[in-house]
C-alpha cells in the first residue's frame, strides 16, 4: 500500500514526500553550514569583522587597540591637517602614475615581443618569470643594496665606468618613487608578461592572415586584432595595478623609510606608522578608511567606464 | 633560417621574415629581449655570486664588479655563525600550517560552495568575491588586533606561526579556485558515491580529493612559496628572534655589512628559486588557474 503510495507521489508531491525532502534539505544543508563554519570564522575574524570596526573604529580616540570615547571626525581632522598625509596622498598618485608607465606597460610589451620570437621562446618566457622567484622583501634589499648613493654602489661604479657621476638614487627626492616602481616591477612583471602570452597564443592566426591580405600593415594588425583579443586581461590588469600600487607599503618601508623627507611614503605606510610607531591606532584606521574609500572611489570609476565603453 | 618558415604564432608571418628588412627587425627585437633577460636574470645571480667574494675584495676601493676571488665555504661559515638552518625550519613549519589550513579549509569551502550548495550558500559566493575584490586598507590594525587579542577567546597569538595559519584557511581566491576546479568534477561520480551512502565529508576525501591531485599540488606548492616570501605578517606578530622565518631575519640584517647582508640575501633567494626548477609545470598551471579565474 505504503509502496504504491510512493509511487502516486512521484509525479504529484503530495505534502508528506515534500516535508520529508525539506526536511532532508534542512538536515543536509545544515550538515554543508557546518562544513563551511571553521573557515567562516575565520574569514570574519580576518576578513569581515576588522573592515567594519577599522571604519567604527576610526571615529573613536583609541587606548592600545580598544575604543575609549566617540570623537566623530577628530581623528580625520587630525590626520588631514599633518604635512605628511599631504605628501602620502600625492605621492600614492605618483606611484600610480610611474607604475601605469612601467608596470602596466611592460608586460605588454614583452609579451608581444616574446609572442613574435622563433629563437630561444621558451629561455625568454623563463627569464621573465626568474625575477618572481625572488622574494618581494629580498628583491627591494637587493635594489636598495645596487642604488647604494655612495660612489662604491654597484650602479655608481657602474656608472662611473661610462663617464657619467654618481647618482643619489633613493636620496634624491625625484627618482626615489620611480625607483621603487622599478623594483616593484621587476618583482612582478613576469608573471602578468606570462598571462598575457598565453592570451596571445590563442589568437586565432587566419585573424592576422586576412588582415594582411586587406593591406594592414604591423600596427594597425597589433591595433585591431592582438589588442582587442587581450582587451579583457588589459582592463583587468588595469584595476589590479592601480588598486594593488595604491596600498604599496613594504616596498619604501624596505627601501626608503618613507624618505627622503616623505617623499615616497605612501597611505599605507603612513597607516603603518601611526599605528606601530607612533601608536595612533586611531589615526592608522583613519588614513586606511580614507584610503580604502579613495580605492571604493576609482573602483566604481572603472565599472563605469568599462559599461560605457562596453556598450559602444 | 628554416624557423623563420615555420613561424605560427605572432603579427610577422614567415613570408613578411623573407624580406631582409623584417629580418632586422626581428633581430632588433631579439637583442632587446636578450637586453631584457638579462636585466632579470643577472642581479640576483650577481648577488649569488658577489656574496662568496672574500671580505678583502668586498672593502677594496673601487669594488669589483666581477668578483675576483670565489669562497663558497663562505656560504658555510655564516650559515653556521647567524644558525640559518633555524630560520629555514621556522619557515618550514609555517609553511607546513599554511597548506594544511590552506587545502583543507578553503577547499571544504570550495566544496561546500561547488557541489552541496546548502540554502544561503549564494550569500557567502557573493561575500567571497566582495572580499577579493575589496582593498584591505583599513583592515590591517584590527587584524593585529584580533592576533594579540582573539575575540571571545581572548588569547594572544604574538610569537607563534597561528596568525599566518588562520589566515592562510581564510583566502577567497583559493576558496574561488578550487570551486571553479570542483565544479569540473563529473556529477555522476558524486552521485553514485551517495547512492553508496557515502557522506558529504567522505565523498570529500574520497572523491573530490584524489580527483583533484593536480589542483593540490599546485595549490601546495604556490602555498609553500606564499609562505617563504611572507613577510609583512610574521614581521609584525613575531618578536621572538629565535622565531623568525627567513624573510624576517634578512629584514633585521638591513643595518649589517653588506657582505653579511648578500650572504643572508643568497640564503633567501635559493630554495624558491630550486623548488621553481622542481616543480616548473605546477608554478605555471598556477598562472592558468589565477586565468581562468581573471
Amino acid at each position: 500500500m505504503s509502496a504504491k503510495k510512493n509511487i502516486t507521489s512521484y509525479g504529484q508531491v503530495s505534502s508528506g514526500v515534500r516535508r520529508s525532502s525539506f526536511l532532508s534539505t534542512l538536515k543536509r544543508d545544515y550538515k554543508a553550514w557546518l562544513l563551511m563554519l571553521p573557515s567562516l570564522i575565520l574569514f570574519a575574524v580576518f576578513s569581515w569583522q576588522p573592515l567594519i570596526s577599522g571604519v567604527y573604529l576610526s571615529f573613536f580616540k583609541t587606548k592600545g587597540y580598544n575604543a575609549v570615547r566617540f570623537v566623530g571626525l577628530d581623528n580625520y581632522k587630525a590626520v588631514i591637517s599633518d604635512a605628511a598625509f599631504t605628501s602620502a596622498l600625492g605621492n600614492s598618485f605618483k606611484y600610480i602614475f610611474w607604475s601605469l608607465l612601467i608596470g602596466y606597460l611592460l608586460p605588454i610589451i614583452a609579451a608581444i615581443l616574446i609572442n613574435e620570437m622563433v629563437h630561444l621562446k621558451p629561455f625568454f618566457r623563463f627569464s621573465v618569470y626568474f625575477p618572481g622567484m625572488v622574494p618581494g622583501i629580498a628583491a627591494a634589499m637587493m635594489w636598495k643594496i645596487f642604488f647604494d648613493p655612495n660612489p662604491t654602489g654597484l650602479l655608481n661604479v657602474l656608472r662611473t665606468h661610462l663617464g657619467m657621476n654618481p647618482s643619489m638614487w633613493l636620496a634624491n627626492p625625484k627618482l626615489t618613487i620611480p625607483l621603487i616602481v622599478v623594483t616593484m616591477t621587476w618583482s612582478g612583471f613576469g608573471s602578468t608578461t606570462i598571462l598575457y602570452l598565453a592570451n596571445l597564443q590563442g589568437v586565432n592566426q587566419e585573424l592576422y592572415e586576412a588582415a594582411e591580405i586587406d593591406g594592414a600593415g604591423f600596427f594597425s594588425r597589433l591595433k585591431s586584432i592582438t589588442i582587442p583579443s587581450i582587451s579583457s586581461l588589459l582592463y583587468l590588469f588595469l584595476v589590479l595595478q592601480i588598486i594593488g600600487v595604491f596600498q604599496v607599503m613594504e616596498q619604501p618601508l624596505a627601501m626608503t623609510e618613507g624618505g627622503p623627507n616623505n617623499a615616497s611614503l605612501s597611505l599605507m605606510l603612513q597607516s603603518y606608522f601611526y599605528a606601530f610607531r607612533y601608536f595612533r591606532a586611531d589615526r592608522a584606521m583613519a588614513v586606511g578608511t580614507i584610503t580604502f574609500l579613495i580605492l571604493i572611489g576609482l573602483t566604481v570609476l572603472y565599472f563605469k567606464v568599462n559599461k560605457n565603453s562596453d556598450t559602444d | 633560417m628554416s624557423r623563420f618558415q615555420n613561424k605560427r604564432s605572432g603579427i610577422i608571418n614567415s613570408m613578411e621574415l623573407k624580406k631582409p628588412q623584417i629580418q632586422l627587425v626581428y633581430w632588433v627585437i631579439f637583442v632587446l629581449l636578450i637586453v631584457l633577460a638579462l636585466i632579470c636574470i643577472l642581479p640576483p645571480l650577481w648577488v649569488i655570486i658577489s656574496s662568496m667574494k672574500d671580505l678583502k675584495e668586498f672593502l677594496q676601493v673601487p669594488p669589483t664588479i666581477i668578483p675576483k676571488s670565489f669562497h663558497p665555504e663562505k656560504l658555510m661559515d655564516t650559515w653556521e655563525m647567524l644558525s640559518f638552518g633555524k630560520y629555514y625550519l621556522n619557515t618550514f613549519i609555517l609553511a607546513i600550517g599554511n597548506v594544511i589550513f590552506n587545502i583543507v579549509l578553503n577547499g571544504l569551502m570550495g566544496y561546500v560552495l561547488s557541489r552541496l550548495k546548502p540554502k544561503g550558500s549564494n550569500v557567502v559566493f557573493t561575500l567571497m568575491l566582495w572580499t577579493m575584490m575589496l582593498p584591505n586598507a583599513v583592515a590591517m590594525v584590527p587584524v593585529f588586533k584580533n592576533i594579540i587579542d582573539v575575540p571571545l577567546l581572548h588569547i594572544n597569538l604574538t610569537d607563534s606561526y597561528v596568525p599566518m595559519w588562520l589566515m592562510a584557511g581564510a583566502n577567497a581566491f583559493n576558496v574561488m579556485v578550487f570551486k571553479s576546479f570542483f565544479d569540473g568534477i563529473p556529477k555522476d561520480l558524486i552521485e553514485a558515491a551517495r547512492l553508496d551512502g557515502c557522506s558529504d565529508l567522505g565523498i570529500f576525501f574520497r572523491i573530490i580529493i584524489p580527483l583533484s591531485v593536480p589542483v593540490i599540488m599546485t595549490m601546495l606548492i604556490l602555498t609553500v612559496d606564499g609562505a617563504w616570501k611572507d613577510f609583512f605578517w610574521p614581521y609584525l606578530t613575531i618578536r621572538d628572534q629565535n622565531r623568525f622565518t627567513v624573510m624576517v631575519k634578512i629584514f633585521s640584517m638591513a643595518n649589517k655589512t653588506v657582505d653579511l647582508q648578500m650572504i643572508s640575501l643568497t640564503f633567501a633567494i635559493i630554495p624558491p628559486v630550486v623548488l621553481f626548477l622542481i616543480f616548473q609545470k605546477y608554478i605555471m598551471q598556477g598562472f592558468t588557474l589565477s586565468g581562468i579565474k581573471g
